[in-house]
């Protein structure tokens, strides 16, 4: 019964196990939808679907699966103009002219990627280039910066169970930033090293071994020691603040969240940059000239095991980088902004680079002249939460 | 069925929600509830409690929780220490085993119910260490070579704030269930269930304040049904007039909690 909508379900990318399909088709052997069309639904969506953002690939099943049931069924013309509504998306990203990824395909074109995005993903994605998700460069979803693609939201006045399923009310959790911030959040958790693998002193009470000692000596109290159990990574942060980084405001601001609520590091060190690093770095977002300590300060802060992650686009002009007078907001003290680049990369033993805007392979026009150099002094990352896990493992690479 | 979930009179579920409920009664598997802080995920339970007339057991779930915990923990060193003063009964295991909140409910003569809150605090691999007891409904105690089974499988509720992923193996065991932000009818009857009489312009004043300042997106921490109630108390208490609501935004402490938001709201304002 019903084997083709199961089919229908995985075809559309829902993960359903053969343990939640036997669990539904024993719901509805005990009568549990009522035989009503809407329960029905209900019954399926709660028991094959296990987040609230395949909810809307569930919706597209089902839509398509019993299609035939609604007489007054007009939906597939309704989703096809809901991926019309591009025109809804231009309204508040100053700097679109900035971004314009993508913008030439055609809108048949965008519409058979969409569709095909919708089967194939199967978790949430921010600050990507690719799936379905926000604040990244991708042809679909929310608060990015790809004009020619579609914004996933929907509304439609339909009744019963199509209702539901016409109102999309669940396309917009891929928007959740605290979904994007969990995906980091996870990514994060592999940075950690613990002390009880490294050469340190026994200083802390072995609860378990002192009780076994202890039985062992009949009950003659024999304390046992053991390596504490703490992660020893520390942690420098520095963030690109220059004005090409405004757009990824909200996603740098999830990351550095991210990192805070982590709360498992050794220490946390957070220094800003604008544009370019040089002499000096800001202690604070706002970048104003004077709040700032000098690098060799920074260092003596820090030590070379603090494993750094800068956050940055790169975005530069060559005598930004190349100049010795290149700083237009700052002093350059003797070296050009490469050359500090250089300096930092060899105090510190492990660096990442993540650029929201990084595609690698694609850096070669005139302009990125700059971004492809740091790529090479650097291991460079995109800022997505793959680019993320790359930069982590080789943060925790033995040497 | 003879146990269907209607609500009660100070909770207020979708029909979605209530079928959800009696599915997973039905079926005999846990319901794992999704959801924002403050749409009553945790109050579910209590309200199935009531509803039903069953007795609720609690477990909450801290970062430190292992799984262990809500089975059974063997008191070893205050056993230790009772047989250096040779107390009574030391030679029985069984007196050093206490049962957990899980153990309790598996324990108990009538049918509970088991809340499991905030179960992604906990380590990730947590969820999976319950497999088999939520399963079979039993687990076996080593010391005392003594399985407690459960002698009529309770109904189990598990919430999340989805701080981290849950395992696939886990998921697929439970009915889930995503409690949507309520949308202002439904916030309307909530808001209905928790006071006697309330000024009908009061209420939409403040709802329209609230509303507007959860579509702020500067507002990181946005308010939730909690907040609203206890703001809708002190508004009433102080009673200032609705009018003056969204100019003054009175007691705006109550329903924003973070500094740089409340500087959101009033730029917002502004």
């Amino acid at each position: 019964m019903f084997t083709d909508f199961f089919y229908m379900l995985k075809a559309k990318g829902l993960e359903v196990s053969m343990t939640e399909w036997l669990t539904f088709l024993e719901a509805l052997d005990k009568g549990l939808a009522d035989s009503s069309f809407t329960k029905f639904y209900y019954l399926g969506r709660m028991i094959l679907v296990k987040t609230e953002s395949d909810y809307d690939k569930y919706d597209f099943a089902f839509q398509e699966y019993y299609k035939g049931i609604q007489s007054e069924d007009k939906l597939p013309d309704k989703i096809l103009e809901w991926l019309h509504a591009d025109e809804e998306r231009d309204d508040y990203d100053p700097n679109k002219d900035l971004y314009k990824f993508n913008q030439k395909r055609t809108a048949s074109e965008v519409k058979r990627m969409f569709n095909e995005r919708l089967t194939e993903q199967n978790s949430e994605h921010n600050g990507g280039n690719f799936w379905i998700g926000t604040s990244g460069g991708s042809a679909f979803g929310h608060s990015g910066r790809n004009v020619g693609g579609i914004r996933v939201a929907g509304t439609s006045g339909m009744r019963s169970a199509f209702a539901v399923v016409g109102e999309h009310k669940y396309a917009d959790f891929r928007q959740d930033r605290v979904l994007s911030m969990r995906q980091f959040q996870v990514a994060f958790r592999r940075l950690r090293q613990y002390s009880s693998r490294l050469d340190v002193a026994k200083t802390e009470l072995d609860i378990d071994k002192t009780i076994d000692s202890t039985c062992n000596q009949g009950g003659i109290l024999k304390l046992e020691y053991d390596k504490p159990r703490k992660n020893t990574v520390k942690l420098l942060l520095l963030f690109d603040c220059g004005g090409t980084m405004y757009p990824f405001t909200a996603l740098c601001n999830t990351l550095f969240q991210a990192v805070n609520k982590a709360n498992h590091f050794k220490d946390v060190k957070t220094y800003y940059f604008h544009n370019c690093i040089y002499s000096h770095v800001y202690k604070s977002a706002e970048c104003e000239l004077g709040d700032w300590i000098k690098v060799d300060e920074m260092m003596k802060l820090t030590d070379k095991d603090y494993k750094v992650i800068i956050v940055g686009d790169a975005a530069m002009a060559p005598e930004e980088l190349y100049d010795k007078t290149g700083n237009y907001r700052g002093p350059n003290e003797g070296l050009s902004g490469y050359e500090w680049n250089v300096f930092i990369n060899n105090f510190y033993k492990k660096i990442i680079w993540l650029n929201p805007k990084y595609h690698p392979g694609f850096n070669t026009a005139h302009w990125m002249e700059s971004e492809k150099a740091l790529a090479e002094l650097y291991h460079m990352y995109p800022l997505t939460v793959d680019g993320l896990k790359q930069g982590i493992k080789y943060l925790m690479a033995p040497k | 069925m003879e146990n269907t979930f209607k609500g009660t009179s100070t909770y207020i579920a979708s029909p979605e929600l209530m079928q959800a409920v009696d599915v997973a009664i039905a079926l005999e598997k846990p319901l794992l509830i999704k959801g924002e802080p403050g749409t009553g995920k945790t109050m579910l339970a209590e309200a199935i409690s009531e509803a039903l007339g069953k007795k609720l057991y609690i477990w909450n779930i801290k970062s430190t929780t292992k799984a262990q915990d809500g089975l059974y923990t063997y008191d070893t060193v205050q056993r230790l220490y009772d047989s250096q003063f040779g107390v009574e009964g030391v030679d029985d295991i069984a007196h050093y085993i206490k049962l957990g909140q899980l153990g309790e409910a598996f324990d108990s003569e009538d049918q509970v119910i088991l809340l499991i809150d905030e179960i992604d605090k906990a380590d990730l691999e947590f969820p999976n260490d319950l497999l088999w007891e939520l399963d079979k409904m039993e687990f076996y105690i080593h010391e005392t070579k003594k399985t407690i089974k459960a002698k009529t499988r309770p109904i189990v509720i598990i919430t999340s704030n989805a701080e981290k992923e849950l395992p696939d193996a886990f998921l697929r065991r439970c009915i889930f269930h995503y409690i949507a932000f309520p949308d202002r009818e439904q916030m309307t009857e909530i808001v209905n269930a928790h006071f006697d009489k309330i000024d009908e312009n009061l209420l939409k004043q403040a709802m329209d304040t609230f509303y507007w300042i959860r579509t702020i997106r500067d507002v990181r921490k946005k308010p939730s049904t909690s907040e609203l109630i206890d703001w809708l108390k002190a508004l009433m208490i102080s009673g200032i007039e609705p009018e003056r609501l969204m100019k003054e935004l009175p007691y705006l402490g109550v329903l924003v909690k973070k500094d740089e938001d409340l500087n959101a709201v009033r730029k917002e304002r502004a």
